[in-house]
This record gives C-alpha cells, sequence and structure tokens, in this order.
C-alpha cells in the first residue's frame, strides 16, 4: 500500500544511529585539547612553585580580588556580551604594554650592561651620516652611474664606521672622543625618543593629515625628553630607564591607545580593561601596603631578575642568562634574516625550474628536519675546531642557532612571498621593471608582515634551544657579564638545564628552576604571540 | 620619438645592470649556503666518524686507540672508560622513547587534525590553532624539567618501582610535544581532499562520522603517513627532554619489555650532550664516538625526511 | 605627435555614443564609415607594430598559429574571439610577457618600430617600458595614488617633475577630478572603475609606443565600462591602442580595426572594424559575429 510505504520511509528518516558519531565527535574533542590541558595543567604547577601564591595573607588576596580581579572581570564579561570590539581593543593594549614592557627590559639591560649610550650614539650618527650621502646621491642618480655611487657610498659608509687608519678618523671614533659629551639621558632621547615618535608621527598622519603628524610627533618626542625628570622622583628609576620606558613603551601605547579611541568610536570604551587593571594592581598595593598584609614569597621577583647565579638556589639569579639570550637572539636575528629572505627571494622569484633549483629546494626541507644537535655538531666542528674560534662564545653560539633556524626562515618567507597576488608581479613587470625592481617596490613591502612573523617564530625557536649551546661548549654557569660578541655565552634555557643538572638539589628544584621556567616560557608566549597577532591581521588585510 | 631612438631603447640591458648582477648573486649566494650547510654537516660528520672507527682510521691518519664498526653497530654496552662503544645501548632508549611518544601522539594528532579540518567552526578553530602552536613553541628543557619533576611522581602513584630518571617520562612529554606536527600536516593533507568528494558522502546519506573516517581520512591517508614520519623523526631527535627526563645512564634495554620503560636510558641525543658537558677530552675517542653517534643519528632522520618527503609528493599529486 | 586631424574624428565618434544598446552596433559603425577610407591609408603608410608568422606554442599545444598582421599607429584596434583563441596570449606576444611563462614559446618576427622584438639583442624589460599594459583584473599596487601613477617614472629614473606627469596623466585617465585630493590615500581605496583608470593612468605615465589592454572592462559594472570605453577613444588621439575582448558590440563601438580570432589560435580575418561587422570575407566569422557559435 502506497500510505504504508510513505509511513515505513518516514520513521527510516529518523533510524540512522547518531550515538557512534556523537561518541566520535567528542573523542577527537578529547584528543584535541588533551595536549593544551597537559601543558595548561603543568604551568599551573610550575608557576605555583615559582610563585608560591598560597603563602600570601588571605587579606592579600581578598584586597587585590576586590581592586583588581573582581572590577576586571565584571567589565570584560560585560564587554564580552555587548561589545566584542571593545574587549579585543582592551586586551590588544593590555598585550601590547606586556611586551612592550619587557621588550624594555631588554633594551634597558643592554644600555645599562653591554652597550654605553655614548658608543650607540656614536654609531647611529656613523650610520646616519652615509645614508644621507647615499639618499643626496640617489637624486642625483641620473648624472652619477651606479657603480660611481656604489663606490662613494661604500666607502661613506666604510670611513665613517671605521675610518681610513692615519688620514680620517671614523665618525664614531670622533664621536667617542669629543671633548664635551652630552649626559646618557640626551644621548639615548636624541636616538631612542627619534626612533619612537618618527613612526608614530607618520601613523598620526595617516589618519588625519600632515600637520597632526608634525605636532603629535614633537610632542612624542617632548614626552621622551621629559621623562628623565619625572621618573627618578616619581617612580625612583634611573634617567636612562626613565628614557628607554618613555620610548619604547610609553609612546607605542599611548600612540596605540590614541590612534584606535580616534578611529573606532565603537571600540573606544575598551580603554576600560586596561585602566582597571592598571589602577586596580595600584590600588590593590596602597591598600595591601598600608594593611599591612604580606604578599606571597615569590621566587619570581626582582632579585632574580638582576642577580647572577650563586650555589644557593635562594641567592641564584637569571641576570647574565637574559642578557646572553638577548644577545644571542640580536646575532641570530641579524645573521639569519638578511640570508633567509634572500634565498626565498632567490628560489621564488629568481631561481629558473631546473634541477640546482629543485635540489636547493629538497635539500632546505631535509635541513629543516635535521635534529638540533647535530647542528651543534656543526657548531663544534666548523666554528670551535676548524675555524679555531674560541668555544663556547656569542658569536658561535649565534651563529649555530642562526643556521639551525635558516630553513625554517626559508620555508616561511617562501610562504610570504608566494602569497603575494601574481597581479602584482603582471602589473610591475608589465611597466618594464627589472626583477630587483619589483622585489624591492612591490614583492617585499607587501610580503614583510608574513616574512616577519616567521622570523619571530623561529626566533623563539632559536632562543628556547639548548642542546646546540652545550654543543659548542657553553659553559654551564656564567658568573661575569656577557658583553661583546667574543665573550662566554649563557642562555636562559642553559641556565635553567643547569640548573636542573648539575645543582639537582631539592632547593633548586623547588626554586630557582621553576622560577627560571616561569621567566623563559614567558618570553616565549609573549614572542609566539606577537607572531600571531601580526598574523592574524595580515591574514585578514590580504 | 623617432624609430631609431626606440630600437636603441629596445636593446639597452637592464638584466646585467649593476644593481640587478648584485642583487640577484647575493640572493643566490643565499639559496647556495644552504647547500654549503649539508655539506658541511655530512662531510665534518662522515671524517670525525671516519677517525673514529678502526677500519677508516689509518686513511686518515689518526694513530691510537680506535674502534670496530662492527663493535659499534652490534654491542650492546656503552662504557667509554672501557672504551666500550655499542650503539645499540643508545639506540634501544631512543627507539623506545619514539614508539612510546608515538602511541600518544600519533592517535592524538590524527584526532585533532579531524576534528580541525571536518567538525571545528571557523572561530574554534582560530583559537585551538594558536593554541596548539604553543605546545610546540615551549622549549624541549622546560618539557624535561615538567617530565621530571611533576610526571615522574605522578606516575609513581602508579608504579612504585618507576627510577627518577625513566623512559615513560620522557615519551609522554615528547609525544606531547609533537602532537601539532601530526595535527597540522595531516590537518593539511586533509584540507587538500576536494570537497566533491565529501558532497558525494553525503549525497549517499552518510554521517559526518561516515564520511571523516570513510572517505576523508583514506583520501589523506599518505599525507597522514607523510606526518608520522616527519613526527617520528622529531622524536628521535629530540634532545633536551630526553637528557633530562630520561637521565644519563647507557643501558641495553629489550625493547619489547613495557617494564623497561621504568627505567632510565640513554638515548643518542641524551649520551651526546651528556658526553659534552662530562668528561669529554679535545680530540679523544670520546670526542670521535660523539660524530659517530651523530653520523648514525643524521643518517637516520635524513632517510625518514626523505620518505616522508616521497610520499607526500605522492599525495600532491593525486589532487 | 601630430595626429590632430584624426582624433577631431575619434571624438566625434565618442561624443555620439547611443544610448540604445539595439543601435550600438549599426550607428558607431556608421560613425566609423565616415573617416574609415582615409585612415586606412594612412594606417597602411604607418604601421606600429608588425607581426610576421608568430606561432606560440604552450609545451606541445599550439596556441598561436602563424599569425600575421600589422597594427596602425594611433587607432583603437580590437582583437575579438572565443575564449581560448589566443587573442590575449597574442597580446602578451607584444609586450613579451610571455616569457615568464616557462612553458611558453615563441617562433617568429615581430616589430616594434623597426626593431624585431624576438631579436637576441632586445631586453624584454625594456622593450615594456616603451609598451603599456592594463589588465583584466584592475591591479593597482598597495600603495598611495601618486606612487602608482609615478611608478613608471620612478623604476625608469626618469627625472623631472613628476607632479606634472602624474597630474597630466590622471587628467588623461579621466580620474583627475575624483582624487586630485586623495592623492597620498591608497590606490586600493578607489573603486573597481577608478581602479581600472588608475591603472589606465599608471600605463601611460612613462609615454609608452603602445597600450595594451587585456579585456579592461570585463570585471567592472556598465557604467564604469563606458567611462573605460570613452576614454580608450580619447587615448587613440595620441597612442595606438590595442584591445582584446570578448564583447563584440564594445569592439564594434571603440576600435577602428578589428582582428577576429577563432579556436585554434588561428587569426581568421583582420580588417576595418566596420567592414568585419557588416560585410565579412569570411563565413566562419560571420557566423561568430551573428553569433551562430561562439
Amino acid at each position: 500500500m502506497a500510505t504504508q510505504d510513505r509511513s515505513s520511509y518516514a520513521e527510516g528518516f529518523g533510524q540512522v544511529s547518531r550515538t557512534v558519531g556523537t561518541v566520535f565527535r567528542y573523542l577527537l574533542l578529547a584528543s584535541t585539547l588533551f595536549g593544551i590541558a597537559v601543558l595548561a595543567i603543568l604551568l599551573v604547577y610550575v608557576a605555583n612553585d615559582a610563585v608560591q601564591p598560597l603563602t600570601a595573607d588571605p587579606g592579600w588576596h581578598l584586597t587585590f580580588f576586590l581592586t583588581l580581579v573582581l572590577p576586571t572581570l565584571a567589565t570584560a564579561g560585560y564587554l564580552a556580551a555587548t561589545n566584542l570590539e571593545a574587549l579585543k581593543f582592551g586586551s590588544m593594549t593590555i598585550g601590547l604594554i606586556v611586551v612592550s614592557l619587557l621588550f624594555s627590559g631588554g633594551v634597558a639591560i643592554i644600555f645599562i650592561e653591554v652597550l654605553a649610550p655614548l658608543v650607540w650614539f656614536a654609531y647611529v650618527l656613523a650610520f646616519a651620516v652615509p645614508t644621507v650621502l647615499m639618499i643626496a646621491l640617489q637624486r642625483r642618480s641620473r648624472q652619477l652611474s651606479f657603480l660611481t655611487r656604489f663606490v662613494v657610498v661604500a666607502l661613506a659608509f666604510y670611513t665613517s664606521l671605521f675610518g681610513l687608519p692615519g688620514v680620517v678618523p671614523s665618525v664614531a671614533a670622533l664621536v667617542q672622543s669629543a671633548p664635551f659629551v652630552p649626559l646618557d639621558w640626551v644621548l639615548l632621547t636624541l636616538t631612542l625618543g627619534l626612533f619612537a615618535s618618527a613612526p608614530t608621527a607618520s601613523y598620526a598622519a595617516g589618519i588625519r593629515d600632515r600637520r597632526t603628524g608634525l605636532g603629535v610627533g614633537v610632542l612624542a618626542l617632548a614626552a621622551v625628553a621629559a621623562s628623565p625628570f619625572i621618573g627618578p622622583p616619581v617612580f625612583g628609576i634611573g634617567t636612562v630607564p626613565s628614557v628607554i620606558l618613555a620610548s619604547v613603551t610609553v609612546v607605542p601605547t599611548v600612540a596605540f591607545v590614541g590612534g584606535t579611541a580616534v578611529t573606532r568610536e565603537h571600540a573606544r570604551i575598551g580603554i576600560l580593561v586596561p585602566l582597571l587593571i592598571v589602577g586596580g594592581a595600584l590600588a590593590g598595593e596602597v591598600l595591601v601596603d598600608t594593611l599591612g598584609y604580606a604578599g606571597p614569597q615569590s621566587w619570581v621577583d626582582w632579585q632574580f631578575l638582576t642577580s647572577d647565579h650563586s650555589g644557593t638556589a635562594e641567592d641564584a639569579g637569571l641576570y647574565p642568562a637574559i642578557a646572553g639570550s638577548i644577545l644571542l637572539m640580536v646575532t641570530v636575528a641579524a645573521l639569519s634574516f638578511p640570508v633567509g629572505v634572500g634565498a626565498a627571494l632567490y628560489l621564488e622569484e629568481y631561481a629558473p625550474d631546473n634541477r640546482i633549483t629543485r635540489f636547493i629546494d629538497v635539500n632546505i626541507s631535509n635541513l629543516a628536519g635535521v635534529p638540533s644537535v647535530v647542528y651543534g655538531l656543526l657548531g663544534l666542528g666548523l666554528f670551535v675546531t676548524q675555524l679555531g674560534r674560541p668555544s663556547g662564545t656569542i658569536f658561535v653560539g649565534g651563529a649555530t642557532l642562526a643556521l639551525l633556524i635558516l630553513p625554517i626562515v626559508i620555508i616561511s618567507s617562501r610562504e610570504a612571498i608566494r602569497s603575494v597576488p601574481d597581479e602584482m608581479r603582471q602589473a610591475s613587470y608589465g611597466m618594464g621593471a627589472t626583477k630587483w625592481q619589483t622585489v624591492k617596490n612591490v614583492i617585499l613591502p607587501r610580503a614583510f608582515p608574513g616574512i616577519l612573523t616567521g622570523t619571530i617564530l623561529a626566533l623563539g625557536r632559536a632562543i628556547g634551544e639548548t642542546a646546540p649551546l652545550i654543543m659548542i661548549g657553553a659553559p654551564n654557569v656564567l658568573f661575569s657579564f656577557p658583553s661583546e660578541l667574543s665573550s662566554k655565552v649563557s642562555a636562559m634555557p642553559l641556565q635553567v638545564y643547569s640548573w636542573a643538572s648539575y645543582f639537582a638539589t631539592d632547593a633548586f628544584y623547588e626554586k630557582a628552576v621553576p622560577a627560571g621556567v616561569v621567566i623563559l616560557v614567558t618570553v616565549l608566549l609573549a614572542m609566539n604571540s606577537i607572531a600571531i597577532v601580526l598574523r592574524n591581521r595580515y591574514e585578514q588585510e590580504t | 620619438m623617432s624609430t631609431d631612438d626606440l630600437t636603441d631603447d629596445l636593446t639597452r640591458n637592464t638584466a646585467n645592470a649593476p644593481p640587478e648582477l648584485l642583487t640577484r648573486s647575493f640572493f643566490f649566494l643565499c639559496a647556495v649556503l644552504s647547500i654549503f650547510v649539508t655539506i658541511g654537516i655530512i662531510g665534518l660528520l662522515v671524517t670525525e666518524a671516519a677517525k673514529f672507527f678502526s677500519i677508516t682510521a689509518p686513511l686518515m691518519g689518526v694513530e691510537g686507540p680506535t674502534a670496530s664498526v662492527v663493535d659499534f653497530l652490534t654491542g650492546t654496552e656503552w662504557i667509554i672508560n672501557n672504551e666500550q662503544f655499542g650503539v645499540l645501548a643508545l639506540v634501544t632508549s631512543t627507539l623506545m622513547v619514539t614508539f612510546g611518544s608515538a602511541l600518544i601522539a600519533l592517535p592524538l594528532g590524527v584526532g585533532t587534525a579531524i576534528y580541525l579540518s571536518e567538525y571545528a567552526d571557523p572561530q574554534l578553530r582560530a583559537v585551538l590553532k594558536p593554541a596548539l602552536e604553543i605546545l610546540a613553541g615551549i622549549p624541549t628543557v622546560v618539557y624535561g624539567f615538567f617530565a621530571l619533576i611533576y610526571i615522574t611522581p605522578a606516575l609513581r602513584v602508579v608504579f612504585p618501582s618507576i627510577g627518577t630518571f625513566n623512559l615513560l617520562s620522557a615519551s609522554i612529554v615528547v609525544g606531547i610535544m609533537i602532537i601539532p606536527m601530526v595535527a597540522s600536516i595531516s590537518e593539511d593533507a586533509m584540507s587538500a581532499v576536494p570537497d566533491d568528494l565529501r558532497q558525494a558522502g553525503y549525497g549517499m546519506g552518510a554521517t559526518k562520522f561516515e564520511v571523516s573516517t570513510g572517505i576523508v581520512v583514506p583520501a589523506a591517508l599518505s599525507g597522514i603517513l607523510s606526518s608520522f614520519i616527519l613526527a617520528l623523526s622529531r622524536a628521535i631527535g629530540e634532545t633536551m627532554a630526553v637528557t633530562v627526563a630520561a637521565g644519563a645512564q647507557a643501558k641495553f634495554h629489550n625493547p619489547f619489555n613495557p617494564a623497561a620503560y621504568l627505567d632510565g636510558g640513554s638515548p643518542m641525543t641524551a649520551t651526546m650532550v651528556n658526553l659534552l658537558t662530562g668528561d669529554v677530552t679535545g680530540g679523544g675517542l670520546a670526542y670521535r664516538s660523539l660524530f659517530a653517534i651523530g653520523l648514525t643519528l643524521f643518517v637516520i632522520t635524513f632517510a625518514m625526511n626523505v620518505i616522508s618527503e616521497l610520499i607526500a609528493q605522492r599525495y600532491r599529486e593525486e589532487y | 605627435m601630430s595626429q590632430e586631424n584624426m582624433s577631431n574624428d575619434n571624438v566625434e565618434s565618442a561624443t555620439e555614443d547611443p544610448t540604445d544598446d539595439d543601435m550600438i552596433l549599426e550607428t558607431d559603425v556608421a560613425a566609423g564609415l565616415e573617416e574609415g577610407s582615409e585612415t586606412v591609408r594612412t594606417a597602411r603608410e604607418r604601421s606600429i607594430v608588425e607581426a610576421n608568422g608568430i606561432n606560440v606554442w604552450y609545451n606541445d599545444e599550439q596556441a598561436l598559429q602563424d599569425i600575421t598582421m600589422s597594427v596602425p599607429e594611433n587607432q583603437v584596434t580590437a582583437m575579438i574571439g572565443p575564449s581560448g583563441c589566443g587573442k590575449s596570449t597574442f597580446l602578451r606576444c607584444i609586450n613579451r610577457m610571455n616569457d615568464m611563462i616557462d612553458a611558453a614559446r615563441v617562433e617568429g618576427e615581430l616589430y616594434l618600430g623597426e626593431k624585431n622584438v624576438y631579436d637576441p639583442d632586445v631586453d624584454p624589460v625594456a622593450l615594456r617600458r616603451r609598451v603599456g599594459m592594463v589588465f583584466q583584473k584592475p591591479n593597482p599596487f598597495p600603495k598611495s595614488i601618486y606612487d602608482n601613477v609615478a611608478y613608471g617614472l620612478k623604476i625608469q629614473d626618469i627625472g623631472g617633475n613628476h607632479d606634472e606627469i602624474v597630474e597630466e596623466s590622471l587628467k588623461r585617465a579621466a580620474l583627475w577630478d575624483e582624487v586630485k585630493d586623495q592623492l597620498d590615500e591608497s590606490g586600493l581605496d578607489l573603486s573597481g572603475g577608478q581602479q581600472q583608470r588608475l591603472c589606465i593612468a599608471r600605463a601611460i605615465a612613462p609615454d609608452p609606443e603602445v597600450i595594451l589592454m587585456d579585456e579592461p572592462a570585463s570585471a567592472l559594472d556598465p557604467v564604469a565600462t563606458s567611462k573605460i570605453e570613452d576614454l580608450i577613444d580619447e587615448l587613440a588621439e595620441d597612442y595606438t591602442v590595442i584591445i582584446v575582448t570578448h564583447n563584440m558590440q564594445q569592439a564594434a563601438r571603440i576600435s577602428d580595426k578589428t582582428a577576429v580570432f577563432l579556436t585554434g589560435g588561428e587569426l581568421v580575418e583582420f580588417d576595418d572594424t566596420k567592414t568585419i561587422f557588416e560585410n565579412p570575407e569570411h563565413e566562419r566569422v560571420e557566423d561568430y559575429i551573428t553569433g551562430k557559435f561562439g
């Protein structure tokens, strides 16, 4: 019967069982979350060991809960429900503050310990003079051949940086031997302050017009110049850290907040989140002080960050290792970035499709899979044994790590270059641009955010590496400060490893190692999140 | 413009103008540098390892103690002071860690990949993918410390006889570390499966479960396999986590004996680190043994990378 | 460039542009008719691009078969045909953009002025500096409007006052009035039609001999399309324009001469536009024009 048939069909629609599918779905979700959850638990454990929040008075917790946590959570919850964009803006600001504070710390260490502001100023000037000359020559490119210009500029750079012995002193030396030397903070204001206010000015000019941009730039520079008079009396920090803090943290943060507030009115309210966090923290601090509640006995404290290694866990600090990691990172970036991007450009834009190219191609993906210890052996055998460089120096460590991340930088740069739309190339070549003109004017600007993302991730990998440093003979403990390329290197992961293996006492396991792990993980998470935020923005644009 | 000018203009050579030549040669040098790195690695490992073995040492003009290739490849004792270099004592530990981490990472990685490519909505993916990347971004020495300080004591509750240094905790952290690698490469392979195939499945009345397991996974199989091999090669080369967690005592284990996981061992990479932080004197036999292990490690991982590349190429050709 | 007498005719025909779609073919061709005979004669004397037995292969597949034609100076030459007939391939032979495709192989001679551009001593980059090109999809650079137009001047190291040339080019591309206050803004912020006119301004800024257009209006809406068509008409005052189009009415509206390519990469007929559309020599061309196939 027709009707019976129909009803049996109708029943049949409900008969396909979804039970297996549902179970499967949740199994998949569980497997996705497993690794993340385990890592989260481990991080909570290590943070607990390092910070020891339970040693604080209950009143301390209560105070901060009331001043900091509750208002922030309430506002964030409200914004999450009503205005997600504002919440995003607020969290970005907080993230920017944290990241830029970390960055200022690194810069401050460099200027206090490694690089005297005068030397820095001298070299900035020594670079600036020939650069201006180069731009001036570029303007006259029609009268002078490329070779002439190239020789003149190269000579100018060399003279300015190193001088001609016995004939002309270098600009760098000239500045350093000047009879009158301004104060350190003046030198830093002139350099870092300018570096910070110039992009701020162009950002403001992009939003409004040139005059506003100029005004904002002058204002930013004035703020940096004023900082050494505000920093010491109000916050009790020196003049040099004040200038660094102003130009690396304050100016960019204010610029970002101001720019967003002007351009995206809807998100403006999100500024509440960072205000509440900063204000709540300050209010809590004042209250706790007046009420006399004791805070947690954290192992991650100022003392830990600024002391050298010690045989006793309580006194051990990470300072030389932090500085070593910063110097390593600078060296690795300086070595691997130009070479990696150059190789990627060659393979994507220049290389003919032939056997050599394919061989290089396969070779690079194989190099990416070579274990890091083997790179360590390469560093040991090549730089130390064959070339006779002293073992365990920053240069040898940096060069080894640069070789290690080179394939990663090449692969990610190639992806970024490949994602530049072909129409752009066609347009440029169609106008009669040469390869290099196309690369310089069209491809590099467009691929740059992607290249930067890949490089930051690779640098994160490099400063997390321990094995290659051990292989090249980096010392287990370092008491003195690494201050130049030929000093012995220490690095945060290496220090953590030596605490965990050579000073394997319970005291170290419970105090110094967790504190070191927390610092190391914080730095790496910050780098990863910069890269991820950069990539998300970049992907939205394209 | 007159035609003469035009002809002159057309024949002006721009390709070899100085800026072009300069930049092109620089970029070419950068690309070729990678070949030199490979040559450097292979050359160094081979020459130093050649000085280690008694067969080849005379060719290298090396005098003094050497080790026999046969003993190296078949010996089961690794005791530097006795000059006993049996690499099997190290290889078995490496294999056990690799196998143990594979047990964790392969199923979880594939599960993650299926979830991300077939089930998760874009918003969830936007959160989960960076979170997974962070798993791979944590320094390996930190993982080693986690294994030593938190995971081993937790395991002691279940296995009271577990050693302070053991292969089990090392396997667990290495497994967690390589999940993102399996997941991201497998997901790429699954995303490359054309939507037509899925549509065909749904058109036949298949459920999402049936489409995922019956159509997508088989279609992406070679990609998944290549991710497995790459991840295992990564596990073999993993150094700091196993150095901290598995210990330094080289011991030959029966890899098929699960109880051996509770015991410590010294995988190849850990041995290399310990050799350098311990008693290596430059140029001695122990120093050269470093390169012999390095060569073994390099050959194994290199072979696995090549195999994985070959498999991956096959799946790229399929679609 | 002394083409004043001819340009007047072109401007007239442009202003006469009929609005009624059905009328377009007839009227426009009729408008072209008046000047036709004279133009053709001038053209025979001065042809700027001459192809002589051009064959193109992609791997083993032949994309163009023995193309021989000569394109008259300061006129609009249209190339029409069904998709895959090789008309774009031929366009890209003129400025050697096909060189960028590894699989492509070109044989034959192609003269720009008196020089065979496939001579071994010709630098394709130098060639492209004398031949402007406008692509199917508007492709301004992610730079400011000013920098987009000045791009050709910059890469060719042309000195002097760029501001003037940029303004002049934007005026010729009928874009100046719309963008003169926002020269610093990104070219990508413009609408599709404006972007395409920006690309035209970019192409004419270095004063090329020939402008190649590869279906320049196919990605645009009807209003933007008609603006581009007016513009092409005006450009023919000073430039030789070679345009590929899949739209026969467009070819009839704007071109002086039309080349019909048919499947297999064959140039079937090349003549005055009027002749092609009213009285084609080949039956296949008539079938294609009247829509019997293609």
